[in-house]
């Protein structure tokens, strides 16, 4: 029988530890487990036999660290066609008369991902799928990914056991005290992301006694509609007279195990310290427990790396700003690359309260498929909400969706039916929450009941695919109400149909049903009332718009959904003053009478929002240049000296330098509107060279040198020779600073520098971090040791000075 | 204890010694006297100090190994590898390693200040390092009474990476540690540690009482250069 159809019938009881009970026979510290398979297949084959005997229906095999970052691939193959022998020999051998079912055991590869690691995910997704090609061709029955302590490992482990077998898959991951993964993905998170990848059966291992694990246990319970697996540790280690011991014994362990069973785990075995006593007294204690059926939750959620958002009867505010379209900035900081722009309006969002961003960043002269990719990557290094990937380009959605960490959202798929065959497999192979268009080959119909019919043919296109109801949100398109006085209702009736009676939920591009009228942002609150009213789950929009927020904070109070009205008494007082007169109550002091020397004094003590405020007042009637010149760059004189004469330190250079940047950014914005002036000293490119990720340094020399004027083109950490080179050659700058933190990483300093005297003579390379010195410096071909950001700046100046003169 | 076990010690916030305000700043690049600062700068590291509130997640695993004869010292190839090192650990019986990490939401915090504020991005990478640092001071220190209990003491710690111990023995650390498994710190390709505070060592335990080693530990490090270089007393 197959392990799904027998999983669907009964309990599956599965093995116990094997790093324990390897060391009672005698492996040595430090050495690999797995090389075991060959070298005492007796005694492996003994472990798992035991295990059988005691009522496992599935032992998995010893492979748990059998990957090609520990093993040539040769003996890759051979440690998992033992290991999968000495498995089925000892399920030959047992007595037991239970279904028996081996597992290819898939542990992490022990390489932390990037942006925290310097491990890639596709190399991951590589690796993994190399044991499981293995396992699958010996004939394993189902693949057993578990102690998963990273949200993005898991899908690694998970896509490679898909891509590379049919087999199925169950996913466990290792909770810490905290009820979160080492990376911080809760188990609700798990749950949406598994889910979406489609696996067959997930929960916990490892780490934690089977007490500690209540928390994750009952949230698994409650969100999952997959069979929940449990494989605890039996308590923790201790010493006893030199013995260890392990503080849970099987009698409590088997005790605990029997109310989780009974709460509805399906699914169950031990982690470390557990031996076959253990298994056997719990498989004893489940017997007479009838196992609780699995049922479908009907939860609509998506997820970031660290949480889910449950799509219930609170609205869901999704943030509209990371796009380029009618933003001039925005197009600019894409073609430039600009990613600090990008990732400032995602903080922006985040701060104003919205859940999820909206990320779309096409652009029809940027490669789309490479920036989305980046920029998601970009935004989960730094905020922890969902994303909802808004691109109608296919091949950039499949990228952005397989790097995603969690599931993401899907904007969009519509009626049509090329669209929706492109579109559901993504879906289904990557998981995620999809958002409909009610539009199809005719374009958008006029009345409610045509974009109703479109849904129902959406829904059961999507069922085809194997792709349920719960993870499909119907947008019912608003349209300007200035074309058409009819257009709100035809939506806001959609919509209410959509929700009430097809049970599905619903998003809205709000701020459309307003285009081409004055004061937007009234009609816009009104509508979102409007829409949420009519059962609206979720808003595209701008969380800059007060009439919007008002919207959202009275509806909740309003409807039930702000217990003692919380919420709004929290956050309503931002919105309450109207927008015109928010932005007349300027907070800078009119009467300045010496607005010059305060805005040498602001930056010097490192004022930043006084410098902003005075920089923006002194622009009425002072040229760029000249507050430039006369006054921001003889502060930053007065305390890069202050610096360098030790009367100041780190800290303060860079909180002058912060104020300087806040002044700057108001310069920068007058100065557009005459770009023939420029304060350009000359370009930068700067790097913390391969296998480094360092880049606090780094990035403190960058700021301090677009201090200085110059137009600093920053590759970010862990950045290859070649790139480095190509950067040189596409911007055509005289200047590279180079950065390395490691003694390791310096060789990688030496090769860039060797590929630019090649491929670029005329650069000046300028090098630093912790562990140069100025002999390093000399014997890796370097021009200039900086032993700081001030160094760096001075030598810059006097290099461009010279090629000027 | 066993040596075949590797032990996990969770701490909680409050049993980790209070931070040390002027070492923070001297890992942030203050080299004067930091009771002096005071306006824009003290507001920004009170304000990081209040972000960072219970971020930190302090672990620490740990193995204890006999060195007494050739063949115990064959799981232990890095004890070749640093004359400092086998000059501290002379006479030892036994050794401590130990894998320590303040876990890896500071560097998710760091990485966020980059992009919005440079200054709290450098003073929350040094308030991390004064916590990994008093982690580790905190678990010897544990060590030190369990050890002396039983009549016996322990050296100062010494990790890859300080004086001559190859950064390379990383490698062996972490196979003998399992510290991913165990508290979540892996190794990458360049021997450098995620989450980067983190921190492995190795002590050593004997019968007699340590000579007293010098408190100044900068008086071991060859990098007579270094500016925070402690001076010498």
């Amino acid at each position: 029988m197959n392990i799904l159809e027998y999983m669907k019938q009964d309990f599956v009881r599965l093995d116990g530890g094997m790093g324990t009970m390897l060391q009672k026979s005698g492996l040595m510290p430090g050495e690999l487990p797995e090389r075991w398979n060959i070298t005492h297949p007796e005694k492996i084959t003994d472990i798992h036999r035991q295990y059988y005997d005691a009522g496992a229906n599935i032992v998995n095999a010893n492979t748990f660290g059998a990957n090609c970052l520990k093993f040539s691939d040769e003996e890759l193959e051979e440690i998992i066609k033992a290991a999968v022998q000495n498995a089925e020999k000892a399920r030959n051998e047992s007595r037991g008369t239970q279904e028996k079912f081996i597992a290819l055991d898939i542990g992490p590869l022990g390489r932390l991902l990037k942006p925290y690691g310097d491990f890639d995910f596709d190399d991951a997704v590589k690796c993994y799928a190399k044991t499981v090609k293995i396992g699958a061709k010996y004939g394993v029955d189902l693949i057993f990914i578990e102690t998963m302590n990273d949200s993005l490992d898991t899908k690694a482990a998970v896509l490679a056991a898909k891509e590379n077998s049919n087999l199925p898959v169950f996913v466990s991951n290792a909770y810490g005290e905290d009820g979160c993964l080492m990376t911080g993905a809760s188990p609700a998170a798990m749950v949406a992301m598994l889910e979406g990848l489609g696996v067959d059966a997930i929960g916990a291992n490892c780490s934690l006694g089977p007490a500690e694990l209540r928390g994750v246990v009952s949230e698994y319970l409650k969100y999952s509609s997959l069979p929940v697996l449990l494989k605890p540790n039996a308590g923790l280690p201790k010493s006893v007279d030199g013995k260890t011991v392990y503080d849970v014994l099987p009698e409590e362990f088997s005790d605990i195990m029997q109310t989780y069973i009974n709460d509805g785990i399906r699914i169950f075995g031990g982690c470390c310290g557990t031996n076959p006593e253990y298994i056997r007294k719990t498989v004893q204690k489940a017997k007479n427990i009838t196992p609780k059926p699995v049922t479908d939750k009907n939860i609509t959620m998506v997820s970031s790396y660290t949480h889910a958002v449950l799509f219930e009867k609170t609205p869901v505010l999704i943030g509209e700003r990371i796009n380029p379209t009618g933003k001039k900035l925005f197009k600019e900081a894409l073609r430039n690359n600009d990613i600090d722009y990008i990732l400032n309006e995602g903080l922006k969002q985040q701060e104003k309260g919205v859940h999820i961003l909206d990320v779309n960043v096409g652009l029809p002269e940027i490669d789309e498929k490479a920036m989305l990719e980046k920029v998601c990557f970009e935004l989960q290094s730094i905020i922890d909400l969902p994303l909802q990937i808004d691109t109608t380009n296919v091949d950039a959605m499949e990228s952005a969706l397989r790097h995603y960490n969690g599931k993401a959202m899907i904007n969009s798929v519509n009626g049509k039916e090329e669209n929706m065959r492109e579109i559901f497999p993504l879906v289904k192979k990557y998981g995620g929450l999809v958002v409909c268009l009610t539009l199809d080959e005719n374009g958008i119909p006029e009345t409610a009941e045509k974009r109703v019919e479109i849904a129902t043919k959406i829904i059961s296109t999507a069922n085809e695919y194997g792709i349920s109801k719960k993870d499909l949100i119907f947008d019912t398109l608003a349209m300007t109400v200035s074309a058409d006085n009819n257009s709100a209702v035809a939506t806001l009736s959609a919509l209410n149909t959509i929700k009430n009676e097809l049970k599905c939920h619903t998003s809205l591009g709000v701020s459309n049903v307003s285009f081409g009228l004055p004061h937007r942002d009234i009609l816009n609150g009104a509508f979102f009332t409007l829409a949420l009213e009519n059962g609206l789950s979720a808003a595209i929009m701008n969380p800059n718009s007060n009439e919007m927020m008002k919207s959202y904070y009275a509806f909740k109070a309003l409807k039930g959904l702000d217990e003692n009205c919380t919420d709004f008494i929290e956050n309503i007082e931002k919105y309450a003053v109207s927008q015109s007169s928010a932005t007349a109550n300027s907070p800078v002091d009119e009467n300045l009478l010496d607005a010059e020397s305060e805005l040498q004094r602001a930056v010097v003590k490192g004022l930043k929002d006084k410098a902003a405020n005075i920089t923006a007042l002194l622009l009425e009637n002072t040229n760029p240049l000249e507050i430039v010149n006369s006054q921001i760059i003889p502060a930053l004189d007065i305390v890069g000296k202050g610096f360098e004469n030790k009367t100041m330190y780190l800290p303060q250079l860079l909180m002058s330098a912060e104020a300087a940047s806040a002044a700057f950014e108001k310069i920068k914005i007058k100065m557009k509107e005459n770009p023939t002036e420029t304060v350009s000293k000359g370009k930068f490119v700067i790097a913390t060279v391969k296998g480094d990720i360092h880049d606090i340094g780094k990035n403190i020399v960058k700021l301090i040198l677009e201090n200085y004027g110059f137009d600093v083109y920053d590759l970010g950490k862990d950045v290859p020779p070649e790139k480095i080179v190509e950067e040189a050659l596409r911007t055509n700058t005289r200047l590279v600073g180079l950065s390395a933190l490691m003694t390791t990483t310096v060789p990688a300093m030496a090769e860039t520098i060797k590929q630019l005297r090649e491929k670029a003579p005329y650069v000046k390379v300028i090098v630093g971090g912790a562990v140069l010195t100025q002999e390093y410096a000399d014997s890796i071909g370097a021009d200039f040791y900086a032993k700081d950001a001030m160094e760096t700046v001075r030598y810059s100046l006097e290099t461009v000075e010279k090629s000027t003169t | 204890m066993n040596e075949n076990t590797v032990f996990v010690k969770t701490y909680r916030e409050n049993e980790i010694l209070p931070v040390t305000t002027s070492e923070v700043w001297r890992y942030a690049g203050f080299l004067g006297d930091s009771s002096e600062i005071d306006g824009e700068l003290k507001r920004t590291f009170e304000e990081m100090q209040n972000e960072i509130g219970g971020i930190f997640s302090y672990k620490v695993c740990y193995r204890q190994m006999k060195i007494a004869d050739e063949k115990e010292k064959q799981t232990l190839p890095f004890l070749e590898g640093s004359k400092a090192l086998s000059k501290l650990l002379k006479d030892c019986g036994e050794i401590i390693i130990f894998a320590a990490t303040v876990g890896l939401e500071i560097d998710r915090y760091i990485s966020k200040q980059q992009r919005i504020s440079p200054v709290k991005a450098l003073l929350s990478n040094a308030y991390g390092a004064e916590r990994i640092e008093n982690l580790c001071d905190t678990f010897c220190v544990d060590i030190k009474m369990q050890i002396q209990s039983e009549n016996r003491f322990i050296t100062r710690r010494f990790s890859p990476g300080y004086g001559d111990f190859p950064l390379e023995s990383q490698k062996e650390m972490f196979a003998l540690l399992d510290p991913n498994r165990q508290i979540g710190v892996s190794l990458n390709e360049s021997l450098l540690m995620s989450p980067s505070k983190s921190v492995t060592a190795v002590m050593g335990i004997k019968n007699e009482k340590c000579e007293s080693t010098s408190a100044n530990k900068c008086n071991e490090c060859s990098n007579k250069n270094c500016e925070f270089r402690k001076q010498e007393t």
